[in-house]
């Protein structure tokens, strides 16, 4: 569970103060806003990324473990971005692999070995139909195709909360809506919270909490 | 431009004229533009040309020659291992001040740490740290003794050699990997790692060193071409038994022994294939590296060693620490210290001063002449070839343009010199200034290759639909943007003019002197008071081109890249 | 002096043949006579000599050279590597332009070598070299060639000032110059030590053997080095071990047979294997050259310097570069004496002016100040010839031997 609670956005212009949030397992919330109101820097303060052009405070508690003081590489916390940024000079098998905990282990409660782990990511593609890009390179992808491994590899790092900036934006609209409903199911099946930054809101499901930054914005 | 007037159907005589005149100067442009860029190849080309009798009994003398054997491999392991100590501790530092508010001061002072000539940079480590060195006096003077014999860097052996080359390769690789970083959406992979639940040293190595070694592999080249040819530094701070190969070389192609003359013949090939050599070693290294991180990558090896890349914080402190302390070394013995001093009882005077400024005036006058003409054409032509190349929308691969620093420059010159004495021509101090465009052309296509790639092609679109000819958006608008990077490339190439050694001794047949070959000659003679007046007036000289430059560019808003955190 | 003494002996023996009392008297009288004079040679002879030169000077040959030199630039390549010779040069470019309207322009090498392949390249076409400093190998090899101009001592008038009897200046490392050269200054080979290096000997004795060394190495381990050959000192300071190794074997002093290599070397080679592993750096790096040597004498890394100059030591003492207590040492046969000489190359562009910087480099006032100066070169004169000075002399090798043993130390001990 994601709670973020007693939250003030300062940007230039005006101070934003957000009700109390809290995420249950699997659901999600949709951000909104006009541009330069903080969205994607507000995602940036969730993930513990230092930030700027803005002040924000608040507590952020992640399954009953306050987040403040903690660095990102500890958090626990996914991350997904427009450009998904599959990183270049690894396929998407090692994309994945990548991702994969550092001390995964089977059932015998043995670390995987080489082979093991690479079974484990192309399980994962095959599960969604997509292991023929397993050898692909991201340059080689679809726009489609590179979103929905982004959030693969965001999936098998097995975050406790996942942050989505714009993720299906770049997207032509078919493809957005196929990819965004195949991720949200797949974010509620595997009961990760998630935030997502949109200006979309065609395709999200009806069960999502929804935050409109502007309503919570005061001029100063 | 042109494509559009030749596709129109009809042509009257003025614009027929017009594209004539157009395609006749886009030609001659071409020529000089392939000219320069091809002389090194050129060079090495005739160098290889063979005009001596060979025979197996002389091949067999040239293989059997005492010492060759070592000479070339402790030559290869130098440049080798030189620049690449120098690309991981640049990586290190690179991923240090990056995202850190130092990297503004680091990208300001790094063009002028990279002007201190690579002859300063290694006789300032022998003054000071060699047995009796400057550094050793001063703190054993503090307790009033004289240092022990046995401390210090020896004044000429491999060890001295590989630090002087890594030392000054460091700024050098900053420089590249500032502009490979530019293009690379580096700050996003490091919050994707860090979310991933990687460290940030961790990520820097795992996510972005296998991308940016890809790209560095004509730096890294560079680099190793550089050690396999220096001749300066070798003869001053190189060991002598045996001596490295470009010593070894020198010495037989000045050599008038019809066996010195086959052995230079057969030396130059020699080397050719040594460059061979380095450059498969580039690939495989290239290779075994990212195949041990992607191997790392898929382990999730959170790689914990990459802890020591904090050491590196401190590298820009350290390294004008040791900028300062070997200025403060030449000027000390510049004004009358010697083995014998300490504080109190060394006797200052600026006699020495006085005397030498006489006589370095004319040297001082050539260098700054000759660094004057072959910076501006160098750019120049750069320049030239940059549209060119931009009309044709087609770029040739980058190592064509960069033969003048990717190939030997003992095999290129020798060929030069060749040419230069079978024709008869003078030593006019214009050969000279052609002898180092070819160097000054390469560095600064290097530095203006990227920012004139990435200059968006929409300012000049906008004013073109605001009427603008095609010179005057150039002029106004590319010029002006690109302004802060000539001025750069400017800087540079003059410093890359001062420093030139072999061109200037070879071409010049030593009628020229330069600041830099006085001060070589000079430092052969072991007096350390003169060769540090000399020296210091060397590295004065590309320093203050690049104050004039920064100053200059304080003054101009241009756009040097995309966007730049 | 050694030429001296030989002819005091071949007239003594001319004059015992007739050997009665009156002959006696008149040849003791004529034997002080000529001591007499043989100590003071500059008393006769100057006035001639001025009225000579002064002939030469106003002959019209020469007037024509001065003429056609005004306003040339003379490109002389000479070594450039020591600060007290490259200071001499500034000095006698400003008088050479002063008085003649001549630009004399040094052009700093790093081994004359350098410039003997440049006027190969050239083949005696026009050439960037109008003057040279050489001797030896190089010299042999420039004449042989044909690239050398002639006959100067005819066209240059203060040549007839040149002590030519007197220091044996005809030959070159056993090659006649024949005029395609001129003698500038003499070397004699010697070596400046630390006092506490040789004390085992008498300090009043200032001449060694190769033993000595070996002793004072044993005793003085990683001390004692020699510049790495083929720099000239390093090849002399060989030379000089060999004379003394094989007893100054006459074939030395001619062409180098192979069976004259392959029966006198080996003995200085097996000198070198038991002196090598006790000197500096136990032999595997020597000091490039004999200005690095000195540079470690001075500061005190050796105990042992090698110098051309007999005066080098004096010199260094009065700038207190080196202890006032420092010992000039020589080698027992005596010191490897040579000229080193000026020569100016067919293709020269300048070659009248070549021949004016010759006349002012031999004239007395540029060689007095060669020797009084931070240089201290001895002069070639002989109104300055100063017998005091000079060391008792050994003849120089063959030049033909030079490659030899440079060729055979690199491959003994070049790696």
């Amino acid at each position: 569970m994601l709670s973020i609670n007693n939250c003030q956005i300062q940007i230039e212009g005006g101070l934003i103060t957000l009700p109390n949030i809290t995420l249950e397992k699997g659901e999600l919330l949709v951000i909104t806003g006009p541009s330069g109101m903080g969205k994607s820097t507000f995602l940036h303060w969730i993930l513990g990324d230092s930030i700027r052009h803005a002040n924000i405070s608040g507590e952020i508690m992640l399954n009953d473990v306050p987040l403040s003081g903690v660095n990102i590489e500890q958090r626990r916390i996914g991350l997904l971005m427009q450009d998904v940024h599959l990183f270049p000079h690894l396929n998407v098998l090692d994309n994945i692999c990548f991702a994969l905990p550092h001390r995964l282990k089977d059932e015998q409660g043995s670390k995987l070995s080489r082979p093991q782990r690479k079974d484990t990511a192309m399980q994962m593609l095959s599960k969604i139909n997509m292991g023929y890009v397993a050898e692909h390179y991201s340059h080689q992808l679809s726009g489609g195709e590179r979103s929905r491994v982004g959030l693969v590899r965001a999936l098998a790092n097995q975050p406790q909360a996942l942050l989505m900036d714009e993720p299906f934006a770049a997207l032509d609209p078919d493809t957005s809506a196929n990819v965004s409903q195949w991720a949200f199911s797949q974010l509620h099946e595997r009961g990760v919270p998630s935030i997502m930054v949109s200006h979309d809101l065609n395709n999200i499901p009806s069960q999502a909490q929804h935050l409109d930054l502007a309503n919570y914005f005061q001029q100063v | 431009m042109n494509n559009r007037l030749l596709a129109k159907s009809q042509l009257s005589p003025s614009n027929q004229l017009y594209s004539a005149i157009n395609l006749g100067l886009k030609s001659t442009a071409w020529v000089l533009v392939a000219i320069i860029a091809l002389a090194p190849l050129l060079g090495v080309v005739i160098g290889l040309w063979p005009a001596v009798e060979l025979d197996w009994a002389a091949i067999s003398r040239f293989l059997g020659y005492n010492g060759l054997a070592y000479s070339v491999a402790s030559t290869l392991l130098l440049s080798l291992v030189a620049p690449l100590i120098a690309l991981y501790i640049a990586f290190m530092v690179y991923s240090r001040y990056r995202f850190n508010r130092r990297w503004q001061s680091l990208e300001k002072r790094l063009a002028p740490l990279l002007s201190l000539p690579h002859l300063a940079v290694a006789l300032g480590l022998v003054y000071l740290f060699s047995s009796g060195g400057m550094l050793w006096s001063v703190l054993w003077g503090f307790i009033g003794q004289t240092a022990p014999e046995w401390l210090g860097l020896p004044r000429k052996s491999m060890l001295t050699m590989i630090l002087a080359i890594s030392i000054k390769e460091v700024p050098f690789f900053l420089l590249i990997f500032s502009a490979i970083g530019r293009q690379l959406a580096i700050k996003q992979w490091l919050l994707q790692g860090r979310a991933l639940g990687y460290s940030e040293n961790a990520s820097w190595w795992l996510i972005v060193f296998p991308v940016v070694l890809k790209q560095s592999r004509l730096a890294v080249l560079a680099a190793m071409a550089y050690t396999l040819s220096v001749l300066d530094i070798s003869l001053l701070i190189g060991p002598n038994i045996p001596e490295l190969y470009a010593v070894v070389l020198y010495n037989w192609q000045t050599g008038f022994t019809p066996d010195e003359q086959t052995f230079a013949f057969l030396g130059n090939l020699l080397l050719i294939a040594m460059l061979g050599v380095l450059i498969a070693c580039i690939y495989i290294h290239e290779r075994l590296v990212t195949k041990q991180l992607a191997n790392h990558a898929v382990m999730a090896n959170p790689l914990n060693i990459t802890w020591l890349s904090g050491v590196f914080t401190a590298w820009l402190g350290f390294f004008s620490l040791l900028t300062l302390a070997i200025l403060a070394t030449f000027l000390l013995w510049s004004l009358g210290w010697n083995t014998h001093s300490t504080f109190n009882t060394a006797n200052w005077s600026i006699s020495l001063w006085q005397d030498e400024w006489f006589f370095m005036q004319g040297p001082l006058l050539n260098s700054l002449h000759i660094a004057f003409f072959s910076s501006l054409l160098g750019v120049g032509v750069t320049l030239l070839a940059l549209e060119l190349q931009r009309h044709n929308k087609r770029y040739f691969p980058d190592y064509l343009w960069l033969l003048a620093i990717l190939l030997p420059q003992l095999s290129m010159v020798y060929g030069w010199q060749i040419v230069h004495t079978s024709s008869n021509a003078s030593y006019h101090s214009s050969w000279i200034i052609l002898s180092h465009v070819p160097f000054t052309f390469a560095y600064s296509y290097l530095v203006l290759r990227g920012p004139f790639q990435s200059l968006n092609r929409h300012y000049e679109l906008v004013a073109a639909s605001f009427g603008y000819s095609p010179w005057q958006r150039w002029w106004k608008v590319r010029f002006m943007l690109l302004r802060p990077a000539l001025l750069s490339a400017i800087a540079i190439a003059f410093s890359v003019s001062i420093a030139q050694y072999i061109p200037t001794l070879m071409i010049g047949a030593g009628r020229v002197a330069t600041i830099t070959t006085e001060a070589v000659a000079i430092a052969s003679g072991n007096e350390q008071s003169i060769t540090a007046v000399y020296i210091l007036v060397q590295a004065a000289l590309p320093f203050i081109a690049f104050l004039v430059a920064s100053i200059l560019a304080q003054r101009t808003r241009g756009s040097v890249d995309a966007e730049h955190q | 002096m050694m030429w001296q003494t030989s002819k005091h002996a071949n007239i003594r023996s001319r004059i015992g043949f007739f050997s009665s009392f009156s002959w006696a008297n008149l040849a003791l009288l004529f034997a002080v006579l000529l001591s007499v004079l043989s100590v003071s040679p500059v008393a006769l002879g100057n006035s001639t000599l001025k009225e000579t030169i002064s002939e030469l000077e106003a002959s019209q040959q020469w007037q024509q050279t001065l003429k056609e030199a005004r306003g040339q630039t003379v490109y002389f390549y000479a070594w450039g590597g020591s600060k007290p010779v490259n200071d001499y040069l500034r000095w006698a470019a400003r008088e050479i332009a002063s008085r003649y309207k001549v630009r004399l322009r040094h052009v700093k090498v790093a081994d004359i070598s350098e410039a003997v392949s440049r006027l190969k390249a050239e083949d005696g076409s026009k050439s960037a070299i109008d003057l040279l400093w050489v001797n030896g190998e190089n010299f042999s090899y420039l004449k042989a060639q044909k690239l050398l101009l002639g006959k100067l001592p005819s066209a240059i008038p203060n040549t007839t000032l040149l002590a030519t009897e007197q220091l044996s200046l005809h030959n070159d490392f056993g090659v006649p110059m024949e005029g395609y050269e001129v003698p500038w200054g003499v070397g004699q080979f010697n070596l400046i030590a630390n006092q506490s290096l040789f004390s085992a000997k008498n300090p009043e004795q200032n001449s060694i053997t190769p033993a000595d060394i070996l002793s004072a190495a044993e005793r003085n381990p990683g001390r004692i080095s020699y510049p790495r050959p083929p720099e000239f000192h390093g090849t002399t300071f060989l030379k000089q071990l060999l004379v003394a190794l094989t007893d100054s074997d006459p074939r030395l002093f001619a062409l180098a047979t192979p069976n004259a290599q392959q029966q006198l070397l080996p003995a200085l080679w097996h000198y070198l294997d038991k002196l090598h592993p006790i000197i500096w750096q136990n032999g595997s790096a020597f000091p490039s050259s004999n200005t690095e040597q000195l540079a470690l004498f001075t500061q005190q890394q050796l105990d042992l310097a090698v110098s051309f100059n007999p005066n080098q030591m004096a010199k260094e003492q009065s700038e207190k570069r080196i202890a006032s207590n420092a010992q000039r040492l020589f080698f027992d046969g005596g010191a490897i004496t040579n000229s080193h000489n000026l020569a100016i190359p067919k293709g020269a562009q300048s070659p009248a002016g070549a021949k004016v910087v010759i006349h002012f480099l031999l004239s007395e006032l540029a060689q007095k100040h060669k020797v009084d100066g931070s240089w201290g070169d001895p002069a070639v004169i002989r109104p300055l010839l100063d017998p005091a000075s000079t060391l008792p002399a050994q003849q120089e090798l063959h030049s033909s031997w030079q490659q030899v043993i440079e060729d055979t130390w690199q491959q003994k001990y070049g790696a």
